[in-house]
């Protein structure tokens, strides 16, 4: 790894790093302060819903444990909104940070100072982790912080679980966005289909779990093995496809890596 | 050992021929000109030397270092003026330059950047983003030389700079090649060939169709010959004679061939004036491009 190019990465996506950190810490707060809210309407929400059909209600990925405690209440909203904001910047992140210098004809002056091109892309993807485990890291302090203020039984073992698991699925998808990126052109914009990528994904794990018919969806999603809510009032970390999916990542890593050493920079 | 030496590069872009065949070899302390029209594989030879391509066949080393397997060394002792500036837009010129030297690990290249910021007359401090393109130019220039390289490759290197910074950048190229560095120059400015280069090599359809030494190619036998014939004499041009154009009885050509050969010619016409000149060094280049 070259310092001095790991931390020019880190600086030039610090602007971004930061307005996602906000986006998700702000949202991790609103959630977590207005589950007193919905908390004190328990038993009319839990009526409401109940009227929902259940394979909508299992799509939505709502149920019970919703509204009867904190860390129901934030698992809901973890695996819908905030592992995707943070899939989505890293992921897009991941996407872009080798073909970037190339869209921005930056290339030509970084791959020819004396620097072997294993070693940039090796830098890059080290800012790329430190990004990722930032903002991970943040919110996880911010969840901790929130659900200590907010809430009053916190099941600190779920919410481990959710949080390997949430790791481990930003980890996955900056994985595979990185192994995309090296098969399209830089030109592309990389933030649709990143989105279309994780929303997808979560979205097919959903519509598996509606119906029966169609529960073979689930198998080709990470959310099918790695799940963000407690069912039955439990969650445990399912380490074996949390270590086969971040095996996955960094094979995508890698197989982006050996495409990119072989690229030719054409201008 | 030669600073620069290319054997047999061929490079494809798919179907399309980028470089085929290409044998370069340029001495230390040599100022070497390339020269070519657009789409001839100038680009391509330069970006092979600099590890941006790799060729589909044949090998090129700088200073004894192959371009692919020890492209880094190899780097190391290079500077490089692109033709094209794209730097981030979001640095300050200073903070460029420095960066630069953190990749060379260069730790104090601070005087030495102020001063060629004061001979180029460049506000280090302004953002790249607001800089004007003669501008951009110079900081590359700066950046080029910065790391005191042995051999500095340029691509088309005065394009936006102004003629008192371009008298200054040849000024700077002849006080560095004078203390032993080698410089490869590609320009279709070949006025500036002639001034800087001592050698120079012209490729076209991606082959090197000629190396000369700048005095040869200046005196390949190509003359431009502009005879005023009397009235009514008749004209049978000799062999060897291309581009004639005629206005009346005055006639204007370029010759390739021998001297006296011409001399005896002009001899048996009915002259009224005539007029041998030198070509210049883009006529000899369309020579070569036409053939």
């Amino acid at each position: 790894m070259n310092t001095v190019l790991y931390l020019k990465e880190l600086k030039r996506n610090r602007k971004n790093v930061l307005i996602w950190s906000a986006i998700v810490i702000g949202f991790t707060f609103m959630i977590l302060a207005i589950f007193p809210s919905f908390a004190d309407m328990g038993e009319q929400i839990t009526l409401m819903m109940s009227k929902l059909p259940e394979e909508i209600a299992l799509a939505l990925g709502v149920d019970e444990a919703t509204w009867s405690s904190i860390i129901g209440f934030y698992g809901t909203y973890y695996g819908i909104y905030i592992t995707l904001l943070m899939g989505i910047f890293t992921a897009s992140t991941g996407a872009t940070i080798l073909g970037k210098e190339e869209r921005d004809g930056t290339a030509e002056f970084l791959l020819t100072r004396p620097i072997s091109r294993a070693r940039i892309v090796d830098s890059k993807y080290a800012a790329l982790v430190t990004l990722l485990v930032l903002i991970y890291a943040v919110q996880t302090i911010c969840a901790v912080v929130g659900m200590t203020v907010f809430g009053t039984e916190v099941d600190w073992e779920v919410f481990v679980a959710m949080h390997v698991h949430g790791f481990v699925l930003i980890s996955f998808f900056t994985g595979i966005a990185a192994l995309l990126g090296s098969f399209v052109s830089p030109k592309v914009n990389f933030m649709g289909p990143v989105v279309g990528l994780i929303f997808g994904s979560y979205f097919l794990d959903a519509i598996s779990k509606a119906t029966d018919a169609v529960s073979f969806l689930g198998y080709v999603t990470p959310y099918h093995y790695l799940k963000l809510r407690a069912e039955g009032g439990a969650l445990s970390v399912n380490w074996l496809a949390s270590v086969a999916l971040l095996g996955v990542a960094a094979g995508a890593l890698y197989a982006a890596r050996s495409r990119y050493l072989k690229r030719d920079i054409t201008g | 050992m030669s600073a620069i030496q290319i054997t047999g590069i061929t490079k494809f872009y798919g179907t399309h021929r980028g470089v085929e065949d290409v044998h370069l070899s340029v001495e230390r302390g040599e100022v070497f000109g390339f020269i070519g029209p657009n789409g001839a594989g100038k680009s391509t030879t330069i970006r092979t030397l600099l590890g941006l391509l790799t060729p589909d066949r044949g090998s090129a080393e700088i200073l004894g270092c192959d371009v692919v397997s020890q492209g880094v060394a190899a780097r190391a002792k290079v500077g490089y003026l692109p033709s094209e500036i794209a730097y981030y837009p979001e640095m300050t010129s200073r903070e460029l330059l420095e960066y630069h030297a953190g990749l060379y690990g260069i730790k104090d290249s601070g005087a030495r950047m102020e001063e060629l910021a004061t001979y180029f007359e460049l506000d280090l401090d302004r953002l790249i983003d607001d800089l004007s393109y003669g501008n951009k130019k110079k900081c590359a220039i700066i950046q080029a030389v910065l790391h005191d390289p042995e051999v500095l490759i340029l691509d088309e290197p005065t394009g936006g700079l102004d003629p008192l910074m371009q008298h200054r950048f040849f000024d700077l190229l002849e006080t560095l090649n004078a203390k032993g560095t080698t410089v490869f120059f590609s320009s279709h400015v070949l006025s500036e060939i002639q001034r800087m280069c001592s050698r120079a090599a012209v490729i076209r359809d991606g082959k090197i169709i000629a190396v000369e030494d700048i005095s040869t190619l200046l005196a390949k036998q190509m003359k431009k010959v502009r005879i005023v014939l009397e009235k009514g004499a008749n004209l049978v041009l000799p062999n060897g004679v291309q581009n004639p154009t005629s206005s009346g009885d005055k006639h204007t050509f370029d010759y390739v061939g021998s001297v006296q050969d011409l001399m005896s010619w002009l001899n048996e016409q009915s002259l009224l004036d005539v007029t041998i000149s030198e070509p210049d060094l883009e006529s000899i280049f369309m020579n070569y491009y036409q053939r």
